[in-house]
């Protein structure tokens, strides 16, 4: 319900202030309700005690009345009248008549009565021996023979220990509403600075400086967590447009080879073809460049997806011995038709959690790369295993050649993108088939490494456990 | 076969006519969704070729009201997209198959020839014969002119296909997809491999050849004196 929201300070509409605020008024209200019980808690207590001070001196007077008569009672007032902390009495005949104290004169009616100094003055009896006190409690009693009798005590005691349980609570108060107002402020502020730097490194990044990243304070306070949050997400997406940058770049290079090649193809057949046969075996070649560019669009976008990680939500619980058992034998007759050997070591019962499809495409993938890249005679060892112990194990999958092998400096470029080692530049394949081997690796979060067979390749992927 | 083709690219939509037209076969063209759902609506089609990007309704919302509405008629999805989700998502809405843009024309005509004559699924599996070659699925044994043909697992199932579709053409493809499983190109020559292998088993000792490659298509199995 804010009416004029542009007008009101940015600050009061901040979630830290308004906290400081419901605070400051929390604050305030147990400071009072505080107040309030220590108060009656006090006055009673000095109440109690006033009128036990009044009964016991009250009875003692008495019990000088009935030994000693009228005289010894205006004797012990007398006397009794001069301490520091001693109590103000009256003495008084039935018709209202001071014989003794200095309290002024009270109504004959037994009981506890209030009693102002003014009473006192207003009866021109006003006191020879002592101060009356502004308010005074005192206790009535009719002695046997019309004698009245008032002890009583000060009030002032009590409301000056009153007005100083009162003053006390006030100063809490009002320093508990100052600092809370102030503490609200200043928490508010740093809230803001910090939600501030959070925004002005955003404004950064969609200007275009995709590099800034939120400062961290190193408490590990929210929004401490926050922030790494964000930056991470940052990192993940600057890794995003990196890639896709790569990807652009890569494509710009390797797809413009075969397109020239598709357009010096046309032009030829332009220019020279003159027979009808000639025209169609250069609409053939064409038609054939043609579709191997589609099918490395195909791959490309392929490996986009999956890097995408939309796949991941169909992730499902797959027999990974059962897969590279079935993969396996639907490779073994080229591999051995090509005049290779192939040895298959899959233990029985791995499984793993994973898109099926995606982890055959894998596994074909790597296999077609050891027949192509490896001479007739070589072997091709398809591996499946369970490292580190039953309990948590990691299925490891891995295809090995004792073929040329790569050279360890190239070793983590082979699934780059349209990478093809020196020396088989000349065999056939689009250089995309490791990269989607990566893309699915990573999707998987599975380790993938290629190491040294000695000789030949060795590539392996180890599954997270579990 | 009576087939339509709802696509709304003019080219492809008249490369797609004339072929199949080409082919025997006759043709109605919806260049729009909401025409093809009109025309689709008619049980006389023996098969639907559906363009998955449609201007108005797409083709997946198509087939999917085509199926709540009770028309069974096959649907074959063509799509430019060739993601590897858009599979799952064509045959959830209601597709029997899939392909992407660009596609062989023959591989197009050997599906919409698959899906057309799909048997029901009710029907109990008969002993199948291309010429003195029989295959019982029952009790998954091959005899050649009598004599027993001792077939691996998957060499007996890429039989079976072949022989289901006798005398019509079945692609790598839809080799790859229907014995192995396997939805992406495994580019080295394993369907090949086990052709050949096949081959060596039941065209034995100088009996004539069953099963034919159709170059640049796939393979198809017929008897030696049946024409194509």
């Amino acid at each position: 319900m804010r009416l004029i929201p542009k007008l009101e300070p940015r600050l009061l509409r901040t979630a830290s202030f308004r906290l400081a605020a419901a605070y400051v008024v929390l604050f305030a209200a147990s400071t009072l309700v505080l107040g309030g019980v220590v108060f009656w808690i006090a006055s009673d207590a000095l109440n109690q005690q006033l009128r036990a001070r009044i009964l016991a001196e009250s009875a003692a007077l008495q019990g000088e009345y009935r030994i000693g008569g009228l005289d010894r009672l205006v004797a012990a007032v007398r006397l009794g009248g001069r301490g520091a902390a001693a109590l103000d009495d009256r003495v008084q005949a039935a018709d209202g008549r001071r014989l003794a104290g200095t309290l002024p004169r009270v109504a004959p009616r037994p009981g506890w009565v209030d009693l102002e100094a003014g009473d006192a003055r207003a009866d021109g009896e006003a006191d020879q021996t002592g101060e009356v006190p502004e308010h005074v409690r005192a206790l009535v009693t009719q002695l046997p023979g019309g004698v009245w009798l008032a002890v009583g005590d000060d009030l002032g005691r009590i409301e000056e220990v009153q007005a100083t349980i009162l003053g006390a609570f006030a100063w809490a108060l009002g320093l508990g509403v100052l600092l809370g107002g102030a503490g609200g402020v200043l928490l508010s502020r740093s809230f803001l600075r910090r939600v501030d730097t959070i925004g002005r490194t955003a404004q950064a990044i969609i200007a275009g400086d995709l590099t800034q990243r939120i400062p961290l304070r190193g408490t590990g306070d929210d929004l401490d967590r926050l922030a790494a949050t964000l930056n991470r997400m940052l990192d993940r997406i600057a890794a995003l447009m990196d890639s896709l940058r790569q990807v652009s770049a890569d494509v710009a290079h390797d797809l413009r080879t075969p397109l020239a090649r598709l357009v010096q193809t046309l032009d030829t057949a332009r220019r020279h073809a003159a027979t009808p046969e000639a025209f169609r075996a250069a609409l053939d070649t064409a038609a054939e460049e043609t579709e191997a560019i589609l099918e490395t669009f195909a791959a490309l976008l392929r490996i986009a997806q999956v890097e995408g990680g939309s796949r991941r939500a169909g992730f499902r619980a797959v027999d990974l011995s059962a897969l590279a058992a079935s993969v396996g034998e639907a490779f073994a007759p080229s591999i051995e038709a090509a005049g290779h050997r192939f040895v298959a070591a899959i233990t029985p019962g791995v499984s793993v959690r994973g898109d099926g499809d995606l982890l055959a495409n894998l596994l074909a993938n790597l296999l077609d790369n050891a027949l192509r890249h490896t001479p007739a005679g070589s072997t091709i060892r398809l591996g499946l295993a369970i490292e580190g112990g039953a309990e948590a194990g990691r299925a490891a999958l891995s295809v090995a050649d004792d073929g040329p092998g790569v050279p360890a400096a190239e070793r983590a470029r082979i699934f780059d993108r349209f990478y093809r080692a020196e020396h088989s530049r000349t065999t056939p394949g689009s250089g995309l088939g490791l990269a989607m081997v990566a893309a699915i690796a990573e999707l998987h979060e599975a380790a993938l490494t290629a190491e040294d067979a000695g000789p030949g390749l060795r590539v392996r992927l180890v599954f997270p456990p579990g | 076969m009576k087939l339509l083709v709802i696509e709304d690219d003019a080219a492809t939509a008249a490369y797609l006519l004339r072929g199949l037209r080409e082919h025997g076969h006759v043709v109605d063209h919806a260049p729009t969704g909401r025409d093809g759902l009109f025309l689709a609506e008619d049980p006389g089609y023996d098969a639907l070729v559906v363009d998955r990007m449609l201007p108005g309704l797409d083709g997946l919302s198509l087939v999917r009201t085509l199926r709540a509405a009770g028309v069974k008629t096959p649907a074959l999805f063509l799509t430019a997209l060739g993601g590897i989700d858009d599979r799952v998502a064509g045959l959830d809405a209601g597709g029997d198959d899939y392909l992407v843009k660009p596609f062989a024309f023959s591989e197009l005509l050997a599906r919409l020839h698959a899906l057309a004559r799909r048997p029901p699924l009710a029907a109990p599996p008969s002993v199948l014969r291309v010429a003195d070659l029989e295959l019982d699925p029952r009790r998954r044994a091959v005899t050649r002119g009598g004599i027993p043909v001792v077939l691996q697992p998957r060499e007996f199932q890429i039989l079976e296909v072949l022989m289901r579709h006798a005398g019509e053409v079945v692609t790598r493809t839809m080799l790859l997809e229907k014995v192995w499983d396997f939805h992406f190109d495994p580019r080295t020559n394993i369907v090949e491999t086990h052709i050949s292998r096949l081959r060596g088993k039941i065209d034995r000792g100088g009996d004539p050849e069953l099963i034919h490659t159709v170059r640049g298509a796939g393979y198809l199995i017929r008897a030696p004196d049946s024409e194509a």
